[in-house]
């Protein structure tokens, strides 16, 4: 504004040469308004210093004046000069446009005047100035550069405003200077203060518009040469990429996903309206037990007997299966241990884990839901974590003296989310309780011995629900036995005789309902039978004979107490319920090509029954709900039953004293032989 | 540790009705393939492109959210699209077989 009060000024004296010489001088800034920032200001500031000297007449002076300041024009004085300039402008402001007239006039030469006077009164001005300057152009430049990376999209008005601005900072400049608002008052520090905010505000700003848009348009235009360029990679590119470790990860967690979604058979396309309804349904409804599914993993299970099953607490629809060597493939691991998942249709194991022994027992570690469990036959725990990209374990237990050196048949986690343990036991009769902090040695073990100091071959163990201490555990000699790990007692406490053969199963009826049940338990035998024990009565209750072959395990129902599934060797799966019938299995099936069956699990549910064979397959068997769940009578019935068999038992008894009272001579005949062996 | 990732790629693609299976980069660079060259580069590219797409939008709704799994069915075929942050897999499978 004021400048161009200067410049109508100056109209009167050479409008036209100013004019042009204007002209000139704005179309050398408009070509180079960026970049000469400062010059400009300089410039214009000239301008005004020629103005001045205008009015004093005389182009000589003028040129003169030009050069000295083309001279000066590189440093900063010249806007020192310029600034002292002004700002004497100021003091006088109202009285006159031509302020540096009266400041110049007492001596003829103006250039000579310039400098000589000025350097007696604003010698301390010119310090201060000239530290004020070079700070606030930093500042200018630093604010470019943090705009240009944060602020993304200003409001294009916002822009516009700051624009103009932008493009003619002189102009406000002069303003300040020449002042003729109420900053007039405060020469210095209100120049000063003023310039500093508008200063920062529309340099910063402006330019973040104008340099973004240019910078986005050169990144897209380089990424997509680059996506030209690297059209494909290199045999050893891919190899990298594949090797990676974020490469495994992804593929491992997509594959997995992808599985799964594969596996959904669902149609979402179905059409009832349409298609014709299949039936075949109703026929699977009414029969108690049909299969559902199987697992079965070419590389990891074939030919590989399936030694434990085991359910997780936490996620019910994974099913941990471990398996014993296969005998055709030497070179791959002995022991594997594999995690199906019971909920999705996907073929494939969730998890692979193996290990250089057979694992003869597996569980999860119940609290730690990432942590699996194996004992092997070499006699080691081995520890196994889904959540690391290793299939190997993370941890064993050494094989020493102190811990395990025969196969470990049973592992089983027992306790409270705070105070569990493992508790494994070996087949030399030596149980070994571990702390899963410190796999380094067991915590206490125990030796199970019978009453000659005879180790006890342990088979298999199970506890009751809910018990940390009272155990009881199947032998290779035929009988059970209840132990217990604590107390002065500890060890085995009682002895169930009765079986012909090695006991392969035991399991201890966990239902929780009205009555508790939880001293019944089943063996079963390689004698052919099963048994029916309480630990309150060393002779069976009830002995299961309509097997014909080895019965290799047997596992009560999570759900209804009188109902429990045994597998054979001949690939037959019985379901009994004792409610219904105890001399005949309640439901029965053949296994497809009659694999022997070596292990039995339910599932959590109760609704299906899982059979792990000897070829390495697990089959899922539904079981029908009204089979599967108990009826409100069910535990009195169960009472009732087990009252039944106990009596009927007795009468047994009686029958065979009577029988042999009835038969003296020949009872008699045998004992008097036998006697004087005794 | 490779041996892992061919182990799980064959499991996928043995998978029945499983047409192909390709793991592509970030850039839409095939990395692995079942399937012959052209058709590669050719899902590479376009899925690719499709799963930005398909994040932006998820992103652009909800800043908070972010892209899992994306199932293309078709009359032919489906496609499904598990991106992540660095390669993206794409298995086509024949529903109908």
């Amino acid at each position: 504004m004021h400048l161009e009060h200067i410049y109508r000024s100056n109209l009167s004296i050479e409008m036209s040469d100013r004019k042009a010489e204007l002209e000139r001088k704005k179309a050398k800034l408009q070509a180079l308004r960026e970049e000469k920032d400062r010059r400009r200001r300089e410039k214009e500031l000239k301008d005004v210093e020629e103005a001045a000297t205008r009015v004093l007449g005389g182009a000589g002076d003028r040129k003169e004046l030009d050069e000295l300041l083309s001279s000066l024009g590189v440093a900063p004085v010249s806007d020192i000069l310029s600034s002292i300039s002004s700002a004497n402008s100021l003091t006088p402001d109202h009285s006159a446009n031509h302020t540096p007239d009266s400041s110049l006039q007492p001596n003829s030469l103006p250039n000579n005047i310039c400098v000589g006077k000025r350097k007696i009164p604003q010698l301390s001005v010119v310090a201060v100035q000239s530290t004020n300057i070079p700070p606030k152009e930093t500042v200018l430049y630093t604010k470019q550069t943090q705009t240009t990376s944060s602020g993304h999209e200003r409001d294009a008005h916002a822009t516009d405003y700051y624009d103009e601005y932008n493009l003619n900072p002189g102009l406000e400049w002069e303003d300040e200077f020449t002042g003729e608002d109420e900053e007039g008052s405060l020469p210095h520090l209100g120049g000063f203060g003023s310039k500093l905010p508008p200063g920062i505000l529309p340099h910063g700003l402006p330019q973040v518009k104008e340099v973004q848009p240019a910078v986005t348009a050169v990144e897209q235009e380089q990424a997509k040469q680059e996506v030209k360029e690297v059209r494909e990679l290199s045999e050893e590119e891919k190899q990298m990429i594949i090797l990676s470790e974020d490469f495994q990860r992804f593929i491992d967690r997509a594959g997995k996903i992808v599985e799964r979604a594969l596996g959904e058979s669902v149609d979402i396309y179905t059409d009832y309206a349409g298609g014709a309804g299949e039936d075949g349904m109703d026929e699977k409804s009414h029969q108690r037990i049909s299969l559902n599914r199987w697992f079965y993993d070419e590389r990891w299970s074939r030919n590989r007997c399936v030694t434990s099953l085991d359910w997780c607490p936490q996620y019910a629809e994974l099913l941990l299966a471990s398996y014993n060597n296969n005998e055709d493939s030497p070179n791959d691991p002995d022991g594997v241990a594999l995690i199906w998942n019971t909920k999705f249709k996907k073929t494939t194991p969730e998890y692979i884990f193996h290990c250089q022994s057979a694992v003869m027992s597996a569980t999860f570690a119940r609290f730690h839901p990432n942590l699996i469990l194996g004992g092997t036959y070499s006699g080691q725990i081995v520890l196994w974590d889904n959540r690391v990209q290793k299939r190997t374990p993370i941890q064993r237990t050494p094989l020493s003296a102190n811990a395990h050196t025969h196969p470990v048949y049973c592992v089983n986690v027992v306790g409270t989310q705070n105070a569990h343990n493992l508790i494994s036991i070996s087949t030399d009769g030596r149980l070994c309780s571990w702390s899963l902090d410190m796999l380094s040695q067991p915590q206490e073990t125990l030796e199970l011995h019978r009453m000659q100091s005879k180790p006890v071959a342990v088979t298999c163990l199970d506890f009751p629900h809910s018990d940390v201490n009272n155990f009881v555990v199947g032998s290779e000699e035929g009988a059970a036995y209840s132990a217990c790990r604590h107390g002065a007692k500890a060890g085995i406490v009682d002895t169930y005789d009765g079986h012909q053969g090695p006991v392969t199963g035991i399991s201890v009826n966990a239902v929780q309902g009205g009555i508790d049940f939880s001293h019944l338990f089943l063996t079963s035998s390689i004698d052919w039978t099963m048994k029916l024990w309480s630990l309150k009565d060393t002779k069976p209750i009830y002995s299961f004979e309509d097997s014909s072959d080895y019965v290799l395990d047997v596992a009560w129902s999570t759900t209804n107490p009188a109902l429990f599934a045994a597998v054979d060797c001949g690939g037959r799966l019985d379901l009994w319920n004792l409610n219904q019938d105890t001399e005949v299995p309640a439901a029965s099936i053949t296994v497809e090509g009659n694999p022997a069956l070596n292990k039995v699990s339910w599932t959590p549910s109760g609704l299906h029954v899982t059979v792990g064979d000897t070829q390495g397959k697990i089959w899922v068997y539904d079981v029908a709900d009204n089979f599967a769940h108990p009826r409100h009578d069910e535990w009195n019935k169960f009472l009732y039953t087990i009252q039944e068999l106990r009596n009927s038992q007795v009468d047994e008894e009686l029958e065979k004293l009577n029988l042999s009272v009835s038969s003296t001579p020949l009872s008699s005949m045998s004992s008097i032989s036998t006697t004087p062996l005794r | 540790m490779s041996n892992e990732v061919e182990e799980t790629m064959k499991r996928i693609q043995s998978h029945k009705g499983v047409v192909g299976t390709i793991v592509v980069n970030s850039e839409g660079i095939p990395i692995k393939t079942t399937l012959d060259n052209t058709t590669t580069v050719q899902y590479a590219g376009l899925i690719s492109s499709l799963a930005d797409k398909a994040r932006s939008v998820v992103r652009d709704l909800d800043p908070s959210n972010d892209l899992t799994f994306l199932r293309i069915r078709s009359k032919k075929h489906e496609i499904m699209v598990a991106p992540d942050k660095e390669f993206i897999l794409i298995v086509v499978q024949n529903p109908t077989d």
